[in-house]
């Protein structure tokens, strides 16, 4: 599933934690493992390393370390890429302040403009636990399509319990109709169409995505779309949510005014799994 | 200036016979399948001077002109409604939907507005004398209030057509619904400065100082207040009294923004209106609160505000026929042009920029709203104010049925436009493969791909899961690359058996080909299929038909 994984790698208060998550998850795909660190190569900052690592009981032949310098950000998107990973782990607040909303902090930038899969953690343990259950943001484009197959195995690999595919849907400006002759039933009737609709879609689309032994849950939510569902996974303690990796490079306008997985970033409901 | 008994009197009565004919007219042009804001609208123009106050002007007097006591708290309820009608406004624009639909909403709002703004700007400022103005050249005021109007567009017109045809989930819908929010953004806000500039000119507050405050009041309400608004709906919602708590929030900020703009020199409608986007964005805000507002406002404040524009104006007496075929024309001919360039440039078909320039050419509610305040701060004369509303109400009316015929027969996802007698055939086939190799033979002929090709395709799907789905249908499906949809039908004599849910052998074989880049159409036609076939009768009387003709009938029909 994944080849290699990264990771970078610090002497916070979760960066151990962060290291044994990154454990779990190369014994459990078996990848290798790039540790990312940002700063000068010391021999006091090895003997830390190599402690961290010790104590964490990771074999040695599967680690790569890699020591970069410059913006953090944006080293360490640059050593994942020239080492090929194909998943890089960090760790993250649920909330950012208002600047860091506004000019960015290292793992929102992470999870905007790296080349690869991006796996945050909210809350990284040392003894860290399997995610049991797993919600997926779903669009019907072919990048939707490969993150749900890829969600799914990765379900699968850890025994997940629950597997829930999420779609949302909006009609932004509907309450308008209500302006000339339109009653709320109306609305109401056309609302609970529109959502019978997508379930309609939703059980052809899984039927075509022909998901083995886990079988999805499906849910479709009316309203802004990204915060439901991202609302929608915090709400029913989902302990992974996936999201797939938005096309376009944000903008002080999506900051502005938020849209889609915007509303993850920003806010991170649970674990975010955004699959590239 | 004393409120007299008699004053109070008269005020209630003009108020309960503005509402009561408003609720009628506009129920009667519900009826008939128009805008109910025509309807109210045309209410005040028979309650108004033009028809009540010719043939019985006393009456007319003593009701809707009785005192200067009267006619200021009138005018203060039209004040109030025309503000809480921005301020519901503002709660549906989501600047978002914008950016969540990249170039194609970004280029149609972009051309529909700069292009409708430059041309309505640049033809009144060299021909101002087409529209009867006799002022020099070097007044800017009128062509840019010019741009502005032409740059408006009725959103409560617009969803309404877009719910009647059944397309505000569509493509289309979204482009059309986006766009207009952000021109309306952009036409508010030139509109309220140019209004700012004009009360300024006598005013205290420079308008630099006018400017600069309104720039920080849309910065704060957009950024921080956004902010603390998204932070204490969800608590009101659920602590106090709802929905009445939520409301008068919602009022409350409202009328204070208003308030605040009024003050620093620009209208108050754009307080309401800047302070509802930002309300509006945040993600509690139920559904069901929006809906309660709209109801709240467009049932008593929004008839008001329509059957007062006929009371103030003698529609017969100010009625210039060359000055409202030039409006007209450039009302159609601006929005048609900018949105419809702007969507064609984006990557939409002819047809659908066309449908897209004709649903934003609605100016409805807003673009009277406009033209009313434009006439009393004498921007415009009685003249241009009539042609104004009659353009707001023609391209309202007409906005449905051209939308709707451009959009007919080319909609590419309507089973019925897809399916042909030609490609409709009885089968005596017995088995899977032999029903689908008959059907793909039929696609591949009119397609001009290879019959073993496509066989093959549809067959692979197949294996994978088959596609038995019950009411005897089966729907056999692939995707290739094609450019369009394709659907072909057979009833087959025998039933066959494609594993369908209610383990009924399937004699409706139905083959569903889309292109192979986009899941989405082909999700859509599954499921409009599936639907058609819900009801197990429907299918049975299919299988009795005897001729093409007879099922795709039916078909029509479902």
């Amino acid at each position: 599933m994944f080849t290699k994984i990264g990771l970078a790698v610090s002497f916070s208060p979760t960066g151990k934690a962060l290291l044994c998550e990154a454990k779990r998850l190369s014994d459990l795909t078996n990848a290798d493992l790039l540790l990312i660190h940002n700063g000068n190569k010391t021999t006091e900052t090895e003997i830390r390393l190599d402690d961290m690592i010790n104590s964490v009981g990771i074999e040695k032949s599967k680690i790569i370390i890699d020591w970069v310098s410059g913006e953090i950000a944006d080293s360490i998107i640059k050593s994942a890429e020239k080492n090929n990973v194909d998943l890089l782990l960090a760790g993250a607040l649920e909330k950012e302040n208002l600047i860091k909303k506004y000019f960015g902090s290292v793992a929102r930038k992470l999870m905007r403009q790296a080349k690869c899969s991006v796996l945050i953690l909210i809350s990284p343990s040392e003894n860290p636990q399997k995610f049991n259950k797993i919600y997926v943001s779903t669009d019907f484009s072919s990048d939707g399509e490969r993150t749900i197959k890829l969600a799914h195995s990765f379900a699968l690999l850890q025994n997940a319990k629950e597997f829930v595919l999420l779609r949302e849907f909006n009609a932004p400006g509907l309450a308008y109709t209500l302006q000339d002759s339109t009653t709320i039933a109306d609305v109401e009737e056309l609302r609970n169409q529109w959502l019978l609709d997508e379930e309609i879609k939703m059980n052809f689309f899984i039927k075509e995505l022909n998901l083995p032994i886990l079988e999805p849950k499906i849910v479709c939510l009316f309203g802004k779309e990204g915060w439901e569902a991202s609302n929608y996974a915090k709400t029913n303690k989902a302990d992974l949510f996936v999201v797939h990796q938005p096309n376009q490079k944000i903008t002080f306008f999506d900051k502005l005014f938020p849209h889609e997985v915007d509303y993850s970033f920003i806010n991170i409901p649970t674990n975010l799994f955004i699959i590239r | 200036m004393h409120f007299s008994s008699e004053h109070i009197t008269i005020f209630l009565l003009s108020i309960a016979m503005m509402l009561l004919f408003a609720k009628v007219f506009g129920e009667l042009f519900t009826l008939i399948k128009q805008p109910a804001i025509i309807g109210e609208i045309i209410a005040g123009i028979i309650l108004g001077p033009t028809i009540f106050g010719t043939i019985f002007p006393d009456s007319y007097n003593y009701i809707f002109n009785h005192s200067e006591q009267v006619n200021i708290a009138l005018n203060g309820f039209i004040t109030l409604s025309v503000v809480l009608l921005l301020l519901i406004s503002g709660l549906e624009v989501d600047l978002a939907v914008v950016l969540s639909h990249g170039k194609k909403a970004i280029y149609t709002s972009f051309f529909s507005l700069i292009i409708p703004f430059s041309l309505g700007f640049l033809i009144s400022y060299y021909f101002p004398n087409l529209f009867g103005i006799v002022e020099s050249n070097s007044n800017l005021i009128f062509p840019l209030f010019m741009g502005a109007a032409l740059s408006i567009s009725a959103l409560p017109v617009i969803a309404k057509v877009l719910m009647d045809l059944k397309i505000f989930k569509s493509e289309v819908g979204f482009i059309i619904i986006s766009s207009a929010m952000l021109n309306d953004l952009a036409a508010w806000l030139i509109f309220s400065l140019l209004l700012g500039s004009i009360s300024n000119s006598s005013g205290s507050v420079s308008f630099s100082t006018t400017i600069t405050l309104t720039l920080i009041f849309i910065g704060f309400s957009l950024t921080i207040g956004k902010k603390i608004f998204n932070s204490i709906i969800p608590f009101l919602q659920d602590n106090i009294s709802y929905p009445g708590g939520i409301l008068n929030f919602i009022l409350i900020l409202g009328l204070f923004s208003s308030a605040f703009t009024e003050f620093i020199g620009i209208h108050s409608i754009f307080g309401a209106f800047i302070i509802g986007i930002a309300i509006g964005d945040s993600v509690h805000l139920k559904e069901q609160t929006r809906e309660i507002v709209h109801q709240f406002v467009s049932n008593i404040f929004g008839p008001i505000f329509a059957v007062s524009i006929g009371l103030k104006i003698n529609f017969i007496a100010s009625f210039n026929l060359q000055t409202i075929l030039i409006i007209l024309f450039l009302g159609y001919l601006v929005k048609i042009f900018g949105a419809g360039i702007g969507s064609y440039f984006s990557g939409l078909k002819k047809n659908e920029s066309l449908a897209i320039g004709f649903g934003m050419s609605a100016r409805g509610e807003m673009g009277i709203i406009l033209s009313i305040l434009a006439l009393e701060v004498g921007i415009i004369n009685e003249e241009v104010f009539v042609a104004l509303v009659i353009m707001a109400l023609v391209t309202s009316i007409t906005s449905a049925p051209f939308m709707k015929f451009f959009l007919k027969e080319k909609d590419k996802l309507k089973l019925d436009n897809l399916l042909k007698e030609k490609f409709i055939f009885f089968s005596t086939a017995t088995t899977k493969e032999e029903v689908i190799f008959e059907l793909a033979s039929v696609a591949a002929k009119e397609m001009n791909l290879d019959k073993d090709f496509v066989f093959s395709q549809i067959m692979e799907r197949e294996e994978i899961l088959p596609t038995g789905i019950a009411n005897f249908l089966a729907l056999p499906h692939a995707k290739i690359e094609i450019k369009e949809p394709f659907i072909a039908l057979a009833i087959t004599k025998n039933g066959i058996d494609f594993e369908a849910n209610d383990n009924n052998l399937s004699r409706i074989i139905i083959l569903l080909l889309t292109p192979s880049n986009q899941n989405e159409i082909q999700l859509e036609l599954l499921s409009k299929i599936a639907k058609t076939f819900e009801n197990i009768e429907f299918s049975k009387k299919l299988i009795t038909a005897k001729t093409q003709t007879e099922i795709l009938k039916m078909i029509r029909k479902s």
